[in-house]
C-alpha cells in the first residue's frame, strides 16, 4: 500500500458500524483513477468495522488509509478527522466525503472534482434533487420537507441556490478543507457548513448525482430525530449570521 | 437558630471546603475564587442581614423570597458558566482524540513501511 505513488484527491469515507456496507463500498470505489486516495474514519465502531477496513485496506488497488478514532464523536467529527488527516498530509487537492453505506455514486466522484476544477468551485455537493431517474432512492416525506426548508433557508440568508444542503457526498477544495480542518460543526454538519461557506465568499455549486438504498447498517437519523435535526441546523445557521465573517484564506 | 447565624456557617464552611480542595489540588485556583467570592457573600449576608431587608423593602418582596432569588441568580450563572466550560472541553477533548487516532496512523503506516524495508514479519516487535 505504502509504495504506491501519492494521490491528488483523498476520499473520505465516514464510518460508525458499517462493517457490512463497507467492502461493497470500497469495492465501487476502487474504478477510481491511480491518483485517488481512499480514507476509512472508523468512528468509534463497536462492530468489526475496524478490522474489516484494515482488511480491506490490505487489498486495495488505490492507497486506503484508515483511522480508527477511540471513541465515537458523530459524522461531524468523523468527516472533521478526515479534513485534518488532509491538512497533516498537504499533499491533496481536493478531498471528497463519501457515505460508508453505500447510497453515494462512486461513479460520481470524478464529475464531483471537475466541476470544481472546471467552475472554480470551493465545495461541489452531489445534489438528489437535480435529477431523478427511475427508481431512484427517494427519501421520507419528513425528510424531503427537511430538506427543502433548509435550502430555502440558505437560499434566503446567503442568497444563493442550493437543492440538497443536506447531501454528505461532496467534493471540498483547499480553501474550503483547510477551513473545516480547523472548525466543523459536530453533528449533522452539512447544511451549517455550507451556508458557513456561502457567507464567507466561498464558491458553491451543486451537480446531479443518484442516490442507492442503503446496502447496510441504520440510518444516522430516525424520524424522532428530524425534528430535533431541523431545530438544530435552523439554529446554527441563525447564529452564524450573527457572527464576524471570516476570511476562508487567513 | 436563625438565618443569619445560618448563613454565617454556611459562609465558613464554604470558605474553609474550598480552602481544603484548593490545598489538595482537586480545585483549580480559577474556579476558587468564584467560590469563595460566594463563601464570602454568604458570611456578608449573615453579618450585615439589614442589606437583604432593604433590598426586600425595594423589590416589594418578602425576605425569603430575596434569599431565594439571590440563590436561583446565583446556581443559574454557576450552571451556564459550567455548561460553556464543558463545551469548551469536549471541543479540545475532540481535537485530542482526532489527533491521537492520525498520529496512531501514521505510526502504524511508518512501521510498515519499516517492515516492509527491512523485510521483517509485520507483527515483529521493533528493537
Amino acid at each position: 500500500m505504502n509504495s504506491q505513488p501519492a494521490g491528488k484527491y483523498l476520499v473520505v469515507i465516514p464510518a460508525y458500524n458499517e462493517e457490512a456496507s463497507l467492502p461493497q463500498a470500497v469495492a465501487r470505489l476502487q474504478a477510481l483513477p491511480a491518483d485517488y486516495e481512499l480514507l476509512i474514519i472508523n468512528d468509534g465502531s463497536t462492530d468489526l468495522t475496524s478490522e474489516v477496513s484494515h482488511e480491506l485496506a490490505a487489498t486495495s488497488r488505490l492507497p486506503l488509509h484508515v483511522v480508527d478514532l477511540p471513541m465515537n464523536g458523530g459524522i461531524g467529527v468523523a468527516v472533521q478527522t478526515g479534513y485534518l488527516f488532509a491538512a497533516d498530509s498537504q499533499r491533496y487537492d481536493y478531498v471528497i466525503q463519501y457515505d460508508a453505506d453505500g447510497q453515494h455514486d462512486a461513479e460520481a466522484i470524478t464529475a464531483l472534482v471537475e466541476a470544481c476544477d472546471r467552475r472554480d468551485l470551493d465545495i461541489c455537493i452531489g445534489s438528489r434533487f437535480l435529477m431523478r431517474p427511475p427508481g431512484a432512492f427517494r427519501s421520507t416525506f419528513q425528510r424531503r420537507v427537511g430538506i427543502r426548508f433548509l435550502a430555502w433557508l440558505i437560499g434566503l440568508l446567503g442568497r444563493v441556490k442550493v437543492t440538497d444542503p443536506t447531501s454528505g457526498f461532496r467534493c471540498a477544495g483547499p480553501r474550503a478543507w483547510t477551513a473545516f480542518a480547523q472548525q466543523y460543526p459536530d453533528d449533522y454538519p452539512e447544511p451549517e457548513s455550507l451556508y458557513w461557506c456561502v457567507r464567507n465568499g466561498l464558491r458553491v455549486g451543486e451537480i446531479p448525482v443518484v442516490m442507492y438504498e442503503r446496502t447496510g447498517g441504520t440510518s444516522s437519523i430516525g424520524p424522532l430525530r428530524a425534528t430535533y435535526y431541523i431545530l438544530k441546523v435552523t439554529l446554527a445557521i441563525l447564529v452564524d449570521r450573527l457572527r464576524r465573517k471570516e476570511d476562508p484564506l487567513s | 437558630m436563625n438565618a443569619e447565624t445560618m448563613m454565617m456557617i454556611g459562609g465558613i464552611s464554604a470558605f474553609v471546603l474550598t480552602v481544603y480542595w484548593v490545598r489538595s489540588r482537586g480545585l483549580r485556583e480559577r474556579y476558587a475564587i468564584a467560590w469563595l467570592l460566594v463563601a464570602v457573600l454568604l458570611l456578608l449576608c449573615g453579618l450585615f442581614p439589614h442589606v437583604i431587608m432593604r433590598l426586600a423593602d425595594a423589590t416589594r418582596l418578602s425576605y425569603p423570597s430575596v434569599v431565594l432569588f439571590l440563590s436561583l441568580a446565583a446556581i443559574y450563572f454557576y450552571s451556564f458558566f459550567v455548561s460553556v466550560s464543558l463545551s469548551r472541553q469536549y471541543r479540545r477533548n475532540v481535537r485530542l482524540m482526532q489527533e491521537t487516532a492520525i498520529l496512531k496512523q501514521r505510526v502504524q503506516a511508518l512501521r510498515g513501511e519499516v517492515d516492509r524495508l527491512t523485510g521483517r514479519a509485520p507483527d515483529a516487535e521493533l528493537d
